[in-house]
This record gives C-alpha cells, sequence and structure tokens, in this order.
C-alpha cells in the first residue's frame, strides 16, 4: 500500500468519525440535562447564550426555538416511574397536583419529539382541562384506547413515546429546588 | 505499522476537528431549516400559523396548546419592527431568536402589563427610530416567536383577530 493510500483512509476514517462524534454528543436531547426529578429530566441552561456548544446543538435538535428556564421549564420523560421505556402498547396513570407554574402541561411524542396520529386527536393536557378530585389531584390515563372513565391521553400501539411536562412561568419555590419539586407521577398499569 | 503512526494521528485531529465543526454548525443549520420551513409566508411579515397536528409540524416538539406567529427575520435590509398584541388574561410571549439559536429576548403579556408593545431588533451599529426599546443581535437572520395559550384548540376562532393584530416589517422610516 501506498502512503498516499493510508492517508486517504484515514483523512476519511477522520471526518466520518468526526461527524459521527458530533450527531452522537448532540442526540442526548433534553433528556440528558443536569437535573432529575423521578423520570423527569431536564437543564436550565436552555436557550441562554451561556449554554454550551453541545448544549446548543443539542437543544437546536431536540427542542429548537426552546424558551428560557425563567419563562418555560421543560421536562422529559421516557421511562415510567420503575424506570421502564414507555410503550404505546401500555396503560398508565399519569397523575399529580396542579403545579407550581402559570400554566403547565403535558404532551405525548414520539421518539424522535413529533405528534403522532390519534383518533381522538389529543396530544396534551393542561392544568386548564385536567379535573382535580376531592385530593385535589387530577388523573389522566394513556392507553391506546379509551380508558373506562376519566380523562385520555392516547398512545400509540407499537411505538414507544416520550413526554414533555412544560411549565410556564415556574413559581419561586420550584425555581429555588426543581429536584424537590413535586412532578407528575406515571405509573404502569399493565400492557 | 510504524507506517501508519502519521495516517492515524492526522485522522485523528480530523476526526476532532470535524467533530468541533460540525457541533458549531449544527444549530446554524438546523435554524437555516426553520427559517425557510416557517418563512413561506415572506421574511420579515408575521405568519398566523395553524395549531401544531401530525400532519402539520414546522419544528420538533411543537406544542399543541399554543398558537404560534412567526416572523422570520433578516436585518440585511435594515431594522425590524416587532409589534406584539396580548390577549388579555392569557400567556402570551414574544421571543427573538438569533442565527445561533440563542435567545436574545424574551417578553410575556405580564411584564408586558397587557399592553401592546413594539420592539426594534437591529445589528451594533443600524440607525434606529428614536424613543423605541430596542433590542441589538449579532446576527442578521433568525426568528421571531409569538406564543399565545389555548385553553381548547377550539378558541383558535376567536382569538385569531387579535393574534394577527401583531405584525413584523423592516424599518423603512427613522421618525
Amino acid at each position: 500500500m501506498k502512503s498516499w493510500h493510508r492517508y486517504a483512509i484515514t483523512m476519511v476514517g477522520g471526518i466520518a468519525v468526526g461527524l459521527g462524534a458530533a450527531w452522537w454528543f448532540t442526540g442526548g436531547g433534553l433528556t440528558d440535562g443536569a437535573i432529575v426529578n423521578g423520570p423527569w429530566t431536564t437543564s436550565l441552561g436552555f436557550g441562554t447564550k451561556a449554554t454550551d456548544p453541545i448544549t446548543r446543538a443539542a437543544v437546536a435538535r431536540a427542542g429548537l426555538l426552546a424558551l428560557p428556564a425563567k419563562e418555560t421549564v421543560y421536562w422529559s420523560a421516557k421511562t415510567d416511574a420503575a424506570g421502564a421505556p414507555l410503550d404505546g402498547n401500555c396503560r398508565y396513570g399519569l397523575s399529580g397536583k396542579p403545579l407550581d407554574a402559570r400554566w403547565w402541561s403535558v404532551t405525548i411524542y414520539d421518539e424522535a419529539g413529533y405528534l403522532v396520529a390519534n383518533p381522538a386527536n389529543i396530544w396534551s393536557v393542561n392544568g386548564a382541562n385536567v379535573t382535580l378530585d376531592g385530593k385535589g389531584e387530577w388523573r389522566v390515563t394513556i392507553a391506546p384506547t379509551t380508558p373506562a372513565d376519566g380523562a385520555w391521553l392516547p398512545g400509540t400501539k407499537g411505538q414507544p413515546f416520550h413526554l414533555t411536562l412544560r411549565m410556564y412561568n415556574p413559581g419561586p419555590g420550584f425555581r429555588a429546588d426543581p429536584v424537590k419539586a413535586v412532578l407528575p407521577q406515571i405509573v404502569q398499569e399493565g400492557c | 505499522m510504524r507506517n501508519w503512526l502519521g495516517p492515524l494521528a492526522l485522522g485523528l485531529v480530523l476526526a476532532a476537528a470535524t467533530a468541533w465543526a460540525a457541533i458549531a454548525y449544527i444549530p446554524y443549520g438546523l435554524m437555516n431549516v426553520a427559517i425557510d420551513r416557517l418563512g413561506q409566508g415572506g421574511v420579515n411579515t408575521m405568519s398566523h400559523g395553524n395549531l401544531a397536528t401530525p400532519a402539520r409540524q414546522p419544528v420538533v416538539r411543537p406544542s399543541p396548546d399554543l398558537a404560534y406567529s412567526s416572523c422570520p427575520y433578516d436585518l440585511a435590509a435594515g431594522p425590524l419592527a416587532i409589534d406584539v398584541t396580548p390577549v388579555p388574561g392569557r400567556y402570551s410571549s414574544l421571543s427573538i431568536f438569533d442565527a445561533a439559536t440563542d435567545v436574545i429576548f424574551v417578553r410575556n403579556d405580564v411584564e408586558a402589563a397587557g399592553k401592546p408593545f413594539r420592539i426594534i431588533l437591529a445589528r451594533e451599529g443600524q440607525a434606529v427610530p428614536a424613543g423605541a426599546q430596542i433590542v441589538r443581535a449579532n446576527h442578521d437572520r433568525g426568528i421571531a416567536l409569538i406564543r399565545l395559550l389555548l385553553k381548547d384548540p377550539a378558541e383558535i376562532g376567536k382569538l385569531d383577530t387579535v393574534r394577527r393584530q401583531s405584525s413584523c416589517a423592516t424599518v423603512t422610516k427613522l421618525k
């Protein structure tokens, strides 16, 4: 093998490895944030100039045009409370108390972060449309078919899913300690 | 094997340089795609998009609870005037993103005291109208985005008239 062959091989390989590494390093999305709270993760550095280049690229890929934390905190969940990946074939109870924010919502996306068609045309629940029970808690069922009672957030059979929790204008108590904030529970109830 | 040391070292350097350059480029590339997708109504014009559905998702993770109005901008021809009219009692916000995807300005309806406001977006050194609130940008291009919260998607019918009062346009007169 001639010398320039070796150089050509390692140059092409080096560029390929570099591109792959760039894609891999920035693929963490909103999930590999610095703050973990149960199955939910976030980073409070989104959308600010202080963000490092890798976080900025990762946010651009996973949540382009995201607002900074003072305005909105974006939490992402890929697993249930037990740590199992969220599965569109299964039924989950999503429940909690009203969140410490001016307004909040939980939206269901596919793994790439896009809405998936469902017969009910419902992709989110929010503080304005959930009903509170006697204990002041709300509850929604995530399942591929309509639940017997209560609110429904449709999952899609055969597809894993992710949840994004948005908290608009989070309260000062939340911002002081987001790790200890009480966030919605995601409990699998059957498959 | 010794013949490979030089080529391998070069490959490693190239890999690191490529990764660094690609990571730096990703936000700019994705912002260009977003400007193209959101800019079909024209650059330096506010487009009042339909609500996000599986069939309409110009950017990743769109919120189905928000009505988005977007103004993809280019300051090459001069500063941009952005006029925002909040909807009473509703969360709404104006956010301005630059070509690197950084947020350079945010104001919500509470900060605006529920009143209409005007922002002039300009490059450093561009002449701007006197008396206006100025936001300086480090890049010519980007997106100004207005979010308006809906309690229910059906509300878009009655709120559409108000949200269409928000606009953006290149500043042509300085007085």
